[in-house]
């Protein structure tokens, strides 16, 4: 960790004594300092008792916050969704008020001479179509003249640690990690002494995320930098202060990052931090023991429902199933309707038909076969992981499976193939697939008519829909006033009501694209335990992630996918 | 999707038409597209579809075949149109009836000019839209022709949006399908459908308009203030070959007629 000058120059006697007063615990490292030490030279940005507020919302956001930043600190500004971090951002960069209009009123701000700002989204950061004219806009802009445009160019370029032969590349070509790297180039191509990073990292998956902090890390070396983050793993050792803000805004906290982090332990587990000893924790939770045991006693660890693969395997092979060496050395969960001396499951159960076959299955985007699987069976109530590099045909899978593209080859879902050139193409029945978009999926303007669709489909009405209605909102901890639109809801509220349009109509199949991207720990462990509790009640879960812990604890297969092939299907055991 | 079809849309060749600048050679095709828009003769209509026709044939960059399915379309209006005024336009000289249909003299030579003017009108856009890139066309616009910054920039930042906002529309249908969610036919299908898929769309397209926005004023991107240019455009002597080809087409065609 870089020490710093005084890396605790942070509030002024006033604001702390109303802390102190306020909040709980707060730590100053070094001795007392007086107001005046802080309208020194070595300050790049500040601002005093800044409030701010929306138009149209009745909150107001800062309730007077005060920051001081010296040169070459880097800092990090935590806080739970909603609290206005990025706001916070706009404002010391001046983006609020000169570019977007927010009523807001401070004591004092001073704002960097040159600074650079990096967004969250890699494709809405770019205006132009290919790679040398996006970083050629930031020079017409500084009014560099053309000839001395190119040489730097590539000198921001390599900065970052991206190289081209030939720079008119377009940008849609690239990776989102190579876009995020593109964006902090072109901000390097405005020499600012401060950059503000906003969640660079929110919308990457790992690989991406490696690329662009050590973009970060190598680049902005030198530099003041203030970033607002939720997955600090990668750059916890790197930054020299944490601002920790509360919902409204209020600082909470401020001072060294191990400080903070010790008093302030709660907050980051209740605002959903990715902090790096986060998923040991919820291992060692008494959460993730219910499920365990909760797994245990319906027989559906993935050790079970290995046995219960096999079983199939050598019933299909048309002998009796062997049981006792598969069964000798495990604490026997014996699932129900097994009589002692027999095989636990029996060849005619129905646990053992797979609720999904496929054979020779290819799918195809236009003239394409852009996925090939030779042959894979799921299990009832297995968790299948589909696992792999990105774009190697995931999603294909998933519009496969729910027949949204053109597909050959043996598919039987519930022992009902699938027709392989239909005239329409329908999505089988049993079969719901969870987009990663969830606004994509909405079709109504209230939280009742999205889960009235369904359920009216599959037969209810009246009194019981509108039981079933209040149920499903507060099983998934979404709110009980169900008029409110859709689109107001938070984006963890999104995803999970997509979830629950998905399971409120008949299917028995879930197929999920990406369900924890971009979500904060707590809700990403929340839809965890919700799918959990889905195959506990016979869903089969399928689905597509990046998250590699959440596949070997949560999952119990991973099929990786590479170019477009099925190269393997591996089975997860418990620990 | 759009990947493809913009590959498919790349000349495999560039000819002088590529290099004359992109808002002189707008600015003069349209003017002429104009004068074919008000003419009524039909020789001057018929010679100039052929010099523009051969304009676009010889000196667009594209195979021929690609052409000619590009032009499809056109020769889809023309004949439509014109059968459709040879059949039943007013007309003294009769030469056939039959009960509405009434072929006279006139009402073919009125077919023809209204189908031979889009023809025309059709080839002359398809050699703007081919040999023009829309990044220097804008490049162009603003140091020729004095452009505002701010305009320039929105549309392009607006057509880097467009396969986006493609790809969202195809996600929409594969989401509305899943939802098991049907449409009516006819007209009433058409607004159920405008319904559904406009607030999804609207909303991300508002959102990332804004991100935008907010990215390129970031940049130091200032509306009003002076700035240099990387695509540096030009006026120079094939702007005036341009020129004289639309004058020298323009007088031809007068002869003629």
């Amino acid at each position: 960790m870089r020490i710093a000058n005084e890396p605790a120059q942070a509030v002024s006697a006033q604001a702390r004594s109303r802390e102190s007063s306020g909040y709980g615990v707060f730590r100053a490292p070094l001795a007392e300092h007086s107001a005046g030490a802080f309208q020194d030279a070595g300050t790049v940005v500040s601002v005093e008792r800044l409030r701010l507020k929306f138009p149209g919302e009745p909150e107001i956001y800062f309730h007077d916050l005060t920051l001081h930043v010296p040169k070459g600190q880097k800092v990090l500004i935590l806080g739970p969704s909603g609290s206005g971090k990025s706001t916070l951002l706009q404002v010391l960069s001046g983006l609020i008020p000169h570019s977007v209009e927010v009523p807001m009123k401070c004591d004092r701000i001073q704002r960097p001479a040159s600074w650079g700002f990096v967004f969250q989204d890699p494709d809405t950061q770019f205006c132009m179509p290919c790679v040398d004219e996006e970083l050629a806009f930031v020079l017409e802009n500084l009014r560099v003249p053309r000839q001395d445009m190119e040489p730097r160019m590539r000198e921001a370029l390599s900065r970052v640690g991206l190289s081209f032969d030939q720079l008119h590349v377009p940008i849609r070509a690239l990776s989102q990690g190579m876009k995020q790297r593109l964006a902090l180039a072109s901000v390097l191509l405005l020499r600012p002494e401060t950059v503000f990073l906003d969640e660079p990292s929110a919308l990457l998956d790992p690989e991406g995320t490696v690329q662009i902090w050590d973009a970060v890390k190598h680049a902005l070396h030198d530099r003041t930098v203030i970033l607002v983050e939720h997955k600090i793993e990668a750059i916890v050792d790197w930054i020299d202060r944490i601002v920790l803000l509360d919902e409204q805004g209020r600082l909470m906290a401020d001072g060294k990052p191990d400080d903070v982090f010790r008093h302030h332990k709660e907050a980051f587990v209740r605002y959903g931090i990715w902090y790096p000893e986060v998923w040991d924790e919820y291992l060692a939770s008494s959460r993730w023991k219910a499920i365990c045991a909760e797994r245990e006693r319906s027989a559906l660890s993935p050790a079970c429902c290995e046995e219960r693969q096999s079983a199939m395997e050598t019933a299909a092979a048309l002998s009796p199933p062997v049981r006792s060496e598969v069964s000798g050395n495990r604490p026997q969960a014996v699932p129900e309707g097994a009589t002692s001396g027999r095989a636990p499951l029996a060849p005619n159960r129905s646990g053992n038909t797979p609720v999904l076959e496929l054979a020779h299955f290819e799918a195809y985007r236009g003239k394409h076969c852009k996925l090939r699987i030779d042959k894979a069976d799921v299990a009832e109530r297995s968790w299948i992981a589909v696992t792999g590099e990105n774009g190697a045909g995931k999603s294909t899978l998933l519009l496969a499976l729910a027949q949204l593209i053109p597909t050959s080859g043996r598919y039987v879902l519930r022992g009902r193939t699938v027709p392989e050139h239909p005239k329409k193409r329908l999505v089988p029945e049993g079969l719901a697939l969870v987009f990663q978009n969830p606004e994509m999926q909405f079709v109504a303007d209230s939280l009742f008519d999205e889960l009235a669709l369904p359920m009216s489909k599959a037969g209810l009405k009246g009194d019981a829909l509108a039981e079933k209605v209040k149920r499903l909102l507060q099983q998934f901890h979404l709110p009980s006033d169900s008029g409110r639109h859709p689109y107001d809801l938070s984006l963890g509220q999104k995803r999970r009501l997509s979830v629950v349009t998905a399971l409120a109509g008949q299917a028995s199949v879930l197929l999920l694209d990406e369900p924890t991207f971009g979500q904060d720990a707590r809700n990403a462990f929340a839809i965890l335990e919700d799918l959990e509790q889905q195959r506990m009640e016979g869903k089969t879960i399928i689905m597509v992630t990046h998250d590699r812990r959440a596949v070997d604890h949560f999952a119990t297969e991973e099929w990786v996918i590479d170019k477009g092939r099925l190269k393997e299907i591996r089975k997860i055991s418990q620990p | 999707m759009s990947e493809t079809l913009a590959e498919w849309l790349v000349p495999h060749k560039t000819t002088w038409l590529h290099h004359a600048n992109p808002a002189w050679k707008g600015l003069l095709l349209f003017l002429v597209m104009l004068v074919l828009f008000f003419s009524r003769d039909l020789a001057f209509i018929v010679t100039m579809a052929c010099l523009y026709g051969g304009l676009l044939f010889l000196f667009s960059g594209f195979a021929y075949r690609k052409l000619a399915l590009l032009c499809l379309p056109f020769v889809l209006t023309f004949l439509s149109s014109s059968l459709t005024l040879a059949l039943f336009g007013k007309g003294e000289h009769v030469l056939w009836q039959w009960g509405i249909v009434k072929i006279s003299e006139e009402s073919i030579r009125s077919g023809l000019v209204i189908g031979t003017k889009s023809l025309a009108i059709g080839m002359i856009s398809l050699v703007l839209l081919l040999t023009t890139r829309p990044v220097l066309l804008f490049y162009a616009l603003m140091q020729q022709f004095r452009f505002p910054a701010k305009y320039a920039y929105g549309f392009l930042a607006a057509v880097r949006l467009v396969p986006i906002v493609i790809e969202e529309w195809q996600t929409r249908t594969h989401a509305l399908k899943v939802r098991g969610v049907s449409f009516s036919r006819g007209l009433k299908g058409i607004y159920e459908r405008l319904k559904l898929y406009s607030v999804p769309l609207f909303a991300q397209s508002i959102r990332r308009a804004q991100r935008m926005a907010m990215a390129m004023e970031a940049k130091q991107f200032r509306m009003d203030a002076p700035r240099t240019f990387y695509y540096e455009t030009s006026i120079s002597k094939t702007d005036a070959w341009l020129a004289a080809f639309a004058i020298g087409t323009l007088l031809a065609a007068l002869l003629v007629s």
